[in-house]
C-alpha cells in the first residue's frame, strides 16, 4: 500500500521538479527580467525571509475562509434539509440558488464593506458564507430528492414512516453529494476569501499582501504569496477529500 | 378465462397467500393519459406456492405485483394478503420484497442492509445481527457479513437482497425478475437457489420473469398475462416435483415450455417479446 503510494507520487514529483528545473534556466540563460517572470529560487527565497509575514497573511485569509466555509455548509446543509419539507421554501431558495451561481456575487463585498466598519473581516466571511451556502444547498437538496426509487419502495413495503425514510434513506444519500459539494466549495471558499480582499477593508490578508507586493516592485516576494495561496488551496481541498474518504470510502467516488 | 382462481382447497386449511378477487387498476382515470394496466384479476396463491407471472412488456405484472404489496391501490376489486386487507398485511411485514435491482443500500454493510427491515420492525441490535447472520448463512454468504455491497458481484447481491426480503419471516415473497440482470450460468444457480430457500422457509412466492424455463422450472403454476388491458390469460400447472439439475433435461420440462409459449402466442398474435432461455 505505502509502497504503491510512493510510486504513484514518483511522477508527479519528478514532474515537478524538471518543470522548476527548466523554468529556472530559462530565467537564468534568456535573462528575463524579474518583473516579467522570477527564478523559483528567489520566490523561495523569498518565501523563506518572510516566512512570519507570510505566515500571519495566510492565517487572516485562511481564518476567513474557514469560518465562511463552516457556516455555508452547516446552512447550506440545514435548509436543504428543512427545504426538502417545506415546499413553499424550496420553491423560494432553489430559483435563487440556481441564478446565483451564474451572478458575479462577489462584488457584494463592496457593498458589504460598506456596511461595516473598515477593520472588519465580517463582509469577507459573509461572502464566502454566501457563496459556499448556494452550492451545498444545491447538492444537499439533490441528494435529499434523487434516492433510489427501488430503495424507496422497498421502504415502503417495511411499512416505514416518513421520518424513518428520511432519516435511513435520503440523508444518507444526500450526506454523499455534501462530501461532493465540501470538495468542491473547500478551495472555492479561499478563491473567495483572497479574492474579497481586492474590495477594499483591512489589507493583511494574502490577496491585499499580493497586489501591496507588486505595486512596490516587490515581484519575487508578490509570487511568494501567490505560492502561499496555493499551498492555502490545496490543504483546503486536502482536508475536504481526507474527510470524504473517511465518512464515505467509496460511495461518492462513484458518484462524482 | 374462467377457472383462473384456483381454489386452495380443503376446509380448515391456512388462509391463501395472496386472494386477489376483481383486482384491477387504472392509472390518472379519467385524464387523457388514462392507462387501463390491469382488468380485473382473480388470483389466489396457497401457502408455500410459487407461482410465475409471464406475459409480454407491460402487460402489468409489476403493477400486479405493487397492489398485492400495497404499494398501489386497486382501482377495483379486493385483495387479501393471508386473509388480511393487503395495507394491514405491509404493515404487519406478511410479504418480502425483491426486485431486478438488488436495491441494497451502498452506505451499510451487508449485514446491515439485512437488519434494515427489522430496525424498521423495532427489532434490538442483538437480535438483528443474530437473523441476519442466520440469513447470510441462508444465502451461503456469511464470510460477507461485514462487506459493502460493492465488494458483491451481482449474483450475491440479489441473494443479499433475497435474505433481507425473508429476514422478518414473510410468508409470502414477491419477487419482479429477481435475476433479470444476471447472466445465464448464475441465473441457473439462483434457480436451484430459490427452490433450496423455499424448502428451508415454506414461503409462497409471487415470481415475475420473462424467461419460460425460468418460469416452468421454478413453478407450480404459471400464469400467463396478455397485454391491454392486463389480464391472466391461462394458468398452466406444472408437475415436475422435485427440481435438480436434471430438471432442465426431462422431457416433461419442455413439454410445459412449449405449453406456456403456446399460451402466449395465443395471448397476443406470435410468441413475441419472450426469452428462450
Ligand atoms: N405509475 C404509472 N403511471 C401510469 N402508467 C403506469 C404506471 N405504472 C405502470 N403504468 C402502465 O401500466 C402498464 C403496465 O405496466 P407494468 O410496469 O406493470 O408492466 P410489466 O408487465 O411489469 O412490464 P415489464 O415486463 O416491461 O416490466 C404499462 O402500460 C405502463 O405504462
Ligand atoms: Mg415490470
Amino acid at each position: 500500500m505505502t509502497r504503491q503510494r510512493i510510486l504513484a507520487m514518483f511522477w508527479p514529483v519528478l514532474f515537478g521538479a524538471v518543470f522548476l528545473g527548466l523554468w529556472e534556466t530559462f530565467v537564468v540563460t534568456r535573462d528575463i527580467k524579474p518583473y516579467l517572470l522570477p527564478k523559483p529560487s528567489a520566490i523561495w527565497g523569498q518565501f523563506h525571509g518572510n516566512f512570519t509575514l507570510i505566515r500571519n497573511s495566510t492565517r487572516v485569509t485562511a481564518t476567513n475562509a474557514f469560518i465562511g466555509l463552516f457556516l455555508g455548509v452547516a446552512g447550506g446543509a440545514l435548509v436543504a434539509l428543512v427545504a426538502n419539507r417545506f415546499r413553499l421554501l424550496r420553491e423560494l431558495v432553489m430559483p435563487l440558488a440556481i441564478s446565483v451561481a451564474a451572478v458575479p456575487i462577489i462584488v457584494l463585498v463592496a457593498i458589504f464593506n460598506n456596511l461595516f466598519s473598515i477593520t472588519s473581516e465580517v463582509p469577507r466571511r459573509l461572502m464566502v458564507t454566501l457563496i459556499v451556502f448556494f452550492v451545498v444547498f444545491l447538492n444537499v437538496s439533490k441528494g435529499l430528492t434523487q434516492s433510489d426509487p427501488t430503495q424507496l419502495e422497498l421502504m415502503r413495503s417495511y411499512g416505514a414512516s416518513q421520518s424513518t425514510i428520511i432519516r435511513k434513506v435520503r440523508v444518507p444519500n444526500a450526506l454523499a453529494y455534501l462530501f461532493i459539494a465540501l470538495r468542491q466549495v473547500a478551495p472555492l471558499a479561499v478563491v473567495t476569501a483572497f479574492v474579497s480582499e481586492y474590495f477594499g477593508g483591512t489589507q493583511d490578508g494574502l490577496g491585499a499582501r499580493i497586489t501591496q507586493s507588486i505595486a512596490s516592485s516587490r515581484d519575487a516576494a508578490g509570487w511568494a504569496y501567490v505560492l502561499a495561496a496555493c499551498i492555502l488551496g490545496l490543504v483546503f481541498f486536502g482536508v475536504a477529500i481526507a474527510i470524504e474518504c473517511a465518512a464515505a470510502p467509496r460511495r461518492s467516488r462513484q458518484l462524482s | 378465462m374462467t377457472e383462473i382462481a384456483v381454489p386452495t382447497g380443503q376446509v380448515g386449511a391456512a388462509a391463501a397467500a395472496v386472494e386477489a378477487r376483481g383486482a384491477a387498476m387504472t392509472f390518472n382515470a379519467g385524464r387523457p393519459n388514462e392507462v387501463i394496466a390491469l382488468a380485473p384479476i382473480d388470483l389466489t396463491v396457497a401457502p408455500g406456492e410459487l407461482v410465475s407471472l409471464i406475459g409480454p412488456s407491460g402487460c402489468g405484472k409489476s403493477t400486479l405485483l405493487r397492489l398485492i404489496a400495497n404499494l398501489l391501490e386497486p382501482t377495483d376489486g379486493s385483495l387479501l394478503i393471508n386473509g388480511k386487507p393487503a395495507s394491514q398485511a405491509r404493515l404487519d411485514g406478511d410479504y418480502g420484497m425483491a426486485f431486478q435491482q438488488a436495491g441494497l443500500f451502498d452506505w451499510r454493510t451487508v449485514s446491515r442492509n439485512i437488519e434494515l427491515p427489522l430496525e424498521i420492525k423495532g427489532w434490538d441490535r442483538t437480535r438483528r445481527r443474530a437473523r441476519a447472520l442466520e440469513m447470510l448463512e441462508l444465502v451461503r454468504l456469511c464470510d460477507f457479513a461485514d462487506h459493502h455491497p460493492w465488494e458483491l458481484s451481482g449474483g450475491m447481491q440479489q441473494r443479499v437482497a433475497i435474505a433481507r426480503a425473508l429476514s422478518f419471516e414473510p410468508k409470502l415473497l414477491l419477487m419482479d425478475e429477481p435475476f433479470g440482470a444476471l447472466d445465464e450460468m448464475t441465473r441457473e444457480h439462483m434457480q436451484t437457489e430459490l427452490g433450496r430457500i423455499r424448502a428451508a422457509t415454506g414461503a409462497a412466492v409471487i415470481f415475475v420473469t420473462h424467461s419460460i424455463p425460468e418460469a416452468v422450472f421454478l413453478s407450480d403454476r404459471v400464469a400467463v398475462m396478455s397485454a391491454r388491458p392486463g389480464r391472466i390469460e391461462a394458468v398452466i400447472d406444472v408437475a415436475l416435483g422435485e427440481r435438480t439439475e436434471l430438471t432442465r433435461g426431462d422431457p416433461l420440462f419442455f413439454k410445459h415450455v412449449t405449453e406456456v409459449r403456446e399460451a402466449l402466442r395465443a395471448g397476443h398474435g406470435v410468441g413475441g417479446g419472450m426469452e428462450d432461455r
